[in-house]
């Protein structure tokens, strides 16, 4: 639960809200195919998730904001460089809409989907 | 390119191709190259946020590159293998978004390229669609309005020209147009393209890299880049301040009247012959003219515009004075820390000439050039310490984005690498300062970590689009202040910004102000604003440094 405190009262933020805007953030993102769950065993990895709490972690500890996302990402495609932009896309959409500040975002990549083999 | 005899004449007509095989394919590619970087900047330029951050056009070619060089050398006649080659270079090469989705579109033109030996009309358009199916594949949500809505018009665009003729220049041409009718559109999908009043950077990389084919079927230059003329006050001036090009000493700006219609083309492709960083504005019938030209050929500019108009005002400037005087090549004289075996070694990425200069006064032991706009490369940051006689580096990124390139080049060594996230070059100095070289490795990480909350960041720059972020209304051209990386005023005046970020950062609790001025302002400015700054917070110590980064004016940390 994050918080920020104003004059009037304070606004409460719960992981979920965070959760939805990182997973939204990551689907918009170049080559990555699906939010897996993260409690999903090796080998059933495949399961896709659409609760967005089931992918994504955050953690806000001492006004420091992380995220943990688990995604499966398309086959062919350069996994560190869609990785960044993923962490990046999900740090910008968070402190846009927020004003939080994200400390760090950490992207599992739990499989990757073949579209093609080539 | 295969030939008809019959057909070949000069200028308009061109000569009709049918096929083309691997050789002719890999010199259209080097065509896309090269004016892929003719146009860089361009690219750049097309950036969304009022900071200066655009770097799709140095990631597209970097990703080209990298492609490219996998087939240089390859004399395969067959197009097939060296599309396929091709595609596993641009894959390898891929960088930022637009990089890897490039990389896909040429994953799945080489699919259909499959082992053929040379393409024609109907296989380039199956080419062109099946890039566009592999390119969609890699997103859940497509994102209309950007490169991906290029891919599939160019696609459609195509495959309608192949109705009507099985001639590839023409089936070129019509890709061609498509493409650019569709990079113009992009506002029109994408709402916050509209906002910042660019066109979609990477979809605009597209276009660069096919209109670079068809420019060099028809034996056009790929030297000179597009021209783009803009609002005079739009002009980002100090964007292309930083780089001087050798031996191209002087800045001329001249403001003139035309006389008469303008003949733009015209005009520009005279001043190419002169000089370089050719920029033209126009506003309300006038018009700005800025170059970059040798010492010798300082005045020529200004002849040759009095033959197209009225000249208003001229400005010229020596740019090497300017940098500093570093002398003629540009390069620094600065004195590392030399390290010895087992000692720690700091290597630091810095914006600036100034900022390096205290930074090797603080015990860098090796400099890393690179800010905002030109993100070092993770093998840039390996090679500035891979030689340092000790195995325990440290390594200060100074900014957000080199963060992640700084920790992949820790992972790429056998030495003992530790990456300290700082964001900022405030961050980088607060860090170094608590450097030990004969020290513990972690507990001199620990106490640098703990460093990088001990300080606020401002950052005052140029807004160089109009946008509304963070319930600020940005105006470009307007001084806008980031306040720890966030934005918090957008001003008319530098001296506001910076009073707003001070009063942000609460000041008046803290006791130390520091100032690093950019290559952007002049020294007489900075010394009247450190005035009204010591006067308004007169129990804090002042420090003013030139940096000597681009696109800042200030960076300022206050302790």
């Amino acid at each position: 639960m994050a918080e920020i405190n104003k004059i009037l009262g304070n606004i409460y933020m719960s992981n979920r809200a965070l959760a939805t805007i990182a997973s939204e953030s990551a689907l918009e993102s170049y080559g990555v195919v699906g939010i897996t769950g993260k409690n999903v065993m090796t080998g059933i990895a495949k399961v896709l998730v659409k609760d967005p709490t089931l992918g994504v972690n955050v953690t806000y500890e001492n006004e420091s904001l992380a995220i943990d996302i688990y995604v499966i990402i398309e086959y062919g495609t350069r996994v560190q460089s869609v990785a960044n932009s993923v962490s990046e896309n999900i740090k910008y959409q968070i402190e846009k809409a927020t004003g939080l500040t994200v400390t760090q975002v950490n992207v599992h990549v739990r499989g990757l989907r073949i579209s093609y083999t080539d | 390119m295969a030939e008809n005899p019959q057909e070949q004449t000069q200028d308009i007509h061109f000569q009709v191709i049918r096929t083309i095989d691997g050789q002719e394919f890999k010199s259209l590619i080097q065509a896309s190259l090269t004016w892929l970087r003719t146009n860089q900047q361009l690219i750049n330029s097309l950036n969304v946020f009022p900071v200066p951050d655009g770097d799709t056009g140095t990631n597209m070619l970097l990703t080209m590159q990298s492609a490219y060089n996998e087939i240089a050398e390859s004399s395969e006649t067959r197009i097939g293998p060296i599309a396929h080659d091709l595609a596993q270079g641009a894959l390898l090469g891929a960088r930022g978004n637009s990089g890897v989705i490039l990389s896909q579109i040429w994953r799945g033109f080489a699919r259909t390229m499959d082992n053929l030996e040379t393409m024609d009309a109907d296989l380039f358009v199956k080419g062109l669609i099946e890039a566009k199916n592999t390119a969609y594949k890699g997103v859940v949500r497509p994102v209309e309005g950007t490169i991906l809505t290029v891919a599939k018009d160019i696609a459609t665009a195509a495959e309608e020209a192949a109705f009507e003729t099985n001639d590839l220049l023409k089936v070129l041409e019509a890709v061609v147009d498509a493409a650019n009718e569709s990079v113009r559109r992009t506002p029109d999908l994408l709402p916050i393209l509209k906002q910042a009043g660019v066109v979609d950077s990477g979809g605009k990389g597209l276009y660069i890299i096919l209109e670079g084919m068809l420019r060099s079927s028809k034996g056009y230059s790929l030297e000179t880049p597009l021209m783009m003329v803009q609002p005079l006050e739009g002009m980002n001036l100090q964007n292309i301040k930083e780089s001087v090009e050798e031996g191209q000493d002087y800045e001329v700006v001249v403001d003139f009247k035309p006389e008469g219609n303008l003949d733009l083309d015209n005009f520009y492709q005279g001043l190419t012959e002169i000089g370089t960083s050719i920029q033209v504005g126009e506003g309300d019938g006038m018009y700005r003219m800025h170059i970059h030209v040798e010492e010798d050929k300082r005045y020529e500019p200004i002849d040759y515009t009095m033959k197209y108009g009225t000249i208003t005002k001229v400005a010229m400037e020596n740019l090497v004075e300017q940098t500093g005087g570093n002398g003629p090549d540009g390069s620094l004289k600065l004195e590392l820390a030399e390290v010895q075996p087992g000692q720690i070694a700091v290597v630091v990425v810095s914006p600036g000439d100034g900022i390096s200069r205290i930074f090797a006064s603080l015990g860098a032991a090796a400099i890393v050039q690179g800010g905002q706009t030109m993100n070092p490369s993770t093998e840039e940051i390996l090679r500035s310490f891979e030689n340092l006689p000790t195995e325990k580096i440290i390594i200060l990124p100074n900014n957000k984005n080199i963060i992640l390139a700084a920790e992949s080049a820790a992972t790429m060594t056998v030495k003992t690498v530790r990456v300290i996230r700082s964001k900022n070059v405030p961050q980088g100095l607060s860090a170094i300062l608590r450097l030990d070289p004969d020290g513990d490795l972690d507990s001199i990480v620990k106490q640098m970590d703990e460093s990088l909350t001990d300080i606020e960041t401002g950052e005052i720059t140029t807004a160089t689009r109009t946008v509304q972020i963070n319930e600020v209304d940005v105006k470009e051209g307007e001084v806008i202040a980031l306040h720890n990386g966030q934005l918090i005023k957008s001003s008319s005046s530098l001296e506001e910004a910076c009073f707003e970020f001070l009063k942000n950062a609460g000041t008046t609790e803290r006791e130390r102000i520091t100032i690093f001025y950019g290559s952007n302002i002049e020294r007489p400015h900075v010394n009247e604003i450190a005035d009204l700054i010591r006067s308004k917070y007169p129990k804090q110590e002042l420090e003013i440094h030139e940096g000597g980064q681009p696109h800042y004016q200030f960076i300022i940390s206050v302790e």
